[in-house]
């Protein structure tokens, strides 16, 4: 159990947040910290480190130090065999195989119970992020605290067993967040939808000037050719072979690179297995890259994004798929699947192009390379749809609107 | 004068949640538009102008926007879109959109459906109103102000407030009581046209920039030679020196 020492040097993430939204918001966001100035907030999560959560997180805990609402982070560590039952719990929210033991349920608030002694969690408001921590509430809660549960997680397919685990801890919240409607449980606790956002100033996502690119992209020998780019593990309900099918029937009528970059398979069985079928499916042609590439390439995700004609996000299930907010973001036209949180983020003929099969998927390669007007118009709306909509300033603000609520303001 | 000497402009936040109503034809719309909450109906409609604040031209509002894309039925979308674009509070929209779904047959309110997965889903709004600490005293601070305001405090004022309080908004009572009637008219009716809020914000201070020239111009009609001379030495001297320091934009 720890608390997390965030990273303070640099400049203020304020200023540079004030500089890609302007002041308007910022003041806004500024005018709800101020409310809250006098009370302590704290974030529970299970990982300091890697995935969406602690990338977030990072963030967020100093964005709101700087506002003035006083946050700590707390992360909640367990032994091996509690990553084994929360692995397990993780799948079967998600909807997948996995299987209790029968003595999980016990050992889960065990070790909920001891994390409860050892946290630090003596804040006013006390926001829990995912399954892992939801029990906390059980074996701390204080009068007079707020205790909020954001979900991560997409639990419209969850299984009973797993629901069970979490659900009498989760009935005790004041409030849940989810990231979309379809993925709100039967709850009777009041929820919120906070959609998750992307952050302007990272590696991922920051400006890059053109030597930057050619630098991270030279070892690659991409062609210069229009690029048609997905970013996502190769998972299957990515669908990277319906990505090669339908990129095969654009080619029939266009010239592009398709570009296939995903995580490196190595410690995922099931990621090598799905790479080789891509591999398998591409065989033969030289115009198809795919690249495996490590955790930490940011940077180069980035420059490939930037410098691709088309991204697509061509999924067969997604949860909100930030990858698409993303490439708008850098004024792509984004080409996706009309599942999950994606169509929030692709307005259909405004910010992108939703395609609901292969052919549709390879209709729209062809028409959005033909039209560089068309790529523009949604280039350029999608990146204000973004910023509007899909930015760390706003997740923040919704939060502390979520806490001004509980705490009796508003209307 | 009489009213609050000060107004304090307000932003606000929307929180989200859901309606827990969930439609699947255009029956099922009928019958859930007759009993959807208004902060539902708000959210539907007039909260797109919050969530688009500075496009180009506005999507369709949610209801009509499922009816065209999900239903495919264009002629009953684009009939409930001039509904909601004709109402300026819950109880008329709701009238008006039922009765544009009364006059389609039965029968096609039911064959009319959308496909798996493409159901509407109401959500509803919760606000939460954040004050800004910016308290103007006459029409020139309220303008001053909003030209720098997030798009929220705009909509507040403008779309939420009038929405809630259909007779007459807060700032529109302010603006009467402080001698602005034609600004608040100005205002309001710019609001009221369905365009972005970015839109309206340049057309509103694109007016009242032109006003003020006006008033300008009229009041030095009335000065004397010599007022007039010293005025126009004034303006030379600032323009020689704009000139000369091209970053000083002072």
């Amino acid at each position: 159990m720890s608390l997390v020492a965030v990273r303070e040097d640099g400049p203020a993430l304020l200023d540079g947040y004030r500089a890609v939204i302007g002041d308007g918001p910022i003041r806004t966001l500024e005018g709800l910290a101020r409310r809250l100035r006098d009370r302590r907030l704290v974030m529970v999560n299970s990982t300091a480190t890697g995935g969406g959560v602690a990338e977030i997180l990072h963030r967020l805990v100093r964005l709101l130090n700087e506002l003035g609402v006083s946050t700590s982070w707390e992360v909640m560590s367990g032994d091996p065999r509690f990553y084994g039952i929360t692995k397990t719990l993780h799948n079967r929210l998600h909807g997948a195989a996995g299987k209790f033991q029968h003595d999980d349920y016990d050992y889960f608030h065990e070790v909920n119970r001891r994390a409860a002694r050892e946290l630090q969690l003596d804040g006013d408001l006390i926001l829990i992020h995912d399954p892992q921590p939801a029990p906390l509430v059980q074996h701390r809660r204080r009068p007079g605290q707020h205790w909020l549960w954001r979900c991560h997680i997409d639990l419209s397919r969850a299984g009973e067993d797993a629901w069970d685990l979490i659900a009498p801890s989760v009935a005790l919240y004041d409030s849940a967040v989810f990231s979309h409607v379809e993925f709100v449980p039967p709850l009777a606790t009041p929820s919120y939808l906070v959609p998750p956002s992307i952050d302007p100033l990272s590696d991922k996502n920051r400006e890059l000037s053109d030597e930057e690119m050619d630098a991270l992209l030279e070892p690659f020998d991409l062609p210069r050719k229009p690029w048609v780019t997905q970013v996502s593990r190769f998972d299957r309900l990515k669908d990277p072979v319906g990505v090669v099918d339908a990129f095969k029937l654009a080619r029939r009528q266009v010239d592009a690179h398709l570009v296939l970059a995903g995580g490196s398979a190595d410690d995922d069985p099931e990621g090598a297995e799905v790479l080789a079928e891509v591999q398998a499916r591409a065989h033969g042609r030289n115009d198809i890259t795919i690249l495996s590439l490590p955790p930490d390439a940011h940077l180069v995700i980035n420059a490939l994004q930037r410098r691709s004609t088309i991204v697509l996000q061509k999924s067969l299930r997604e949860g909100f798929a930030l990858t698409v907010s993303e490439a708008l973001w850098k004024r792509r036209a984004v080409i996706a699947s009309a599942v999950g949180g994606i169509p929030l983020q692709i307005l259909h003929e405004r910010t992108g192009l939703l395609t609901r099969s292969i052919e549709g998927c390879a209709y729209q390669i062809t028409r959005a390379l033909r039209s560089p007007p068309l790529r523009r118009r949604m280039g350029a709306e999608g990146r204000e749809h973004v910023r509007d909509n899909f930015l760390h300033p706003r997740e923040a603000r919704d939060y502390l609107a979520v806490f001004a609520r509980l705490l009796g303001m508003g209307v | 004068m009489t009213g609050a000497p000060e107004f304090e402009l307000v932003s606000v936040v929307h929180l989200v949640r859901p309606a827990g109503i969930e439609v699947h034809d255009l029956e099922e719309l009928r019958q859930a538009l007759e009993r959807v909450p208004e902060r539902a109906l708000f959210h539907h409609t007039a909260g797109r102008l919050l969530r688009h604040p500075a496009t180009d031209e506005l999507p369709p509002d949610d209801i009509s926007g499922w009816v065209a894309g999900v239903v495919q039925d264009r002629e009953t979308a684009e009939r409930m879109s001039f509904a909601v674009e004709s109402s300026r509070s819950a109880e008329p929209m709701r009238a008006a959109l039922i009765e544009v779904l009364n006059s389609v047959p039965l029968k096609d309110r039911t064959a009319h459906d959308a496909p798996p997965g493409g159901d509407l889903v109401f959500l509803t709004a919760e606000s939460v109103p954040i004050p800004t600490g910016d308290r103007i005293q006459d029409a020139r601070e309220l303008i001053e102000h909003l030209a720098e305001a997030d798009a929220s405090v705009w909509f507040y004022h403008l779309i939420e407030q009038p929405w809630s309080s259909p007779d007459r908004a807060p700032l529109d009572d302010w603006l009467r009581s402080h001698g602005a009637a034609r600004l608040a008219e100005t205002l309001f009716q710019t609001a009221h046209t369905g365009r972005p809020l970015e839109d309206i914000r340049q057309r509103v201070l694109r007016r009242w920039r032109f006003n003020r020239l006006g008033q300008r111009v009229a009041a030095a009609a009335g000065s004397t030679e010599k007022e007039r001379l010293e005025a126009g030495r004034e303006a030379m001297t600032r323009l020689v020196r704009r000139m000369n320091q091209p970053g000083d934009e002072t």
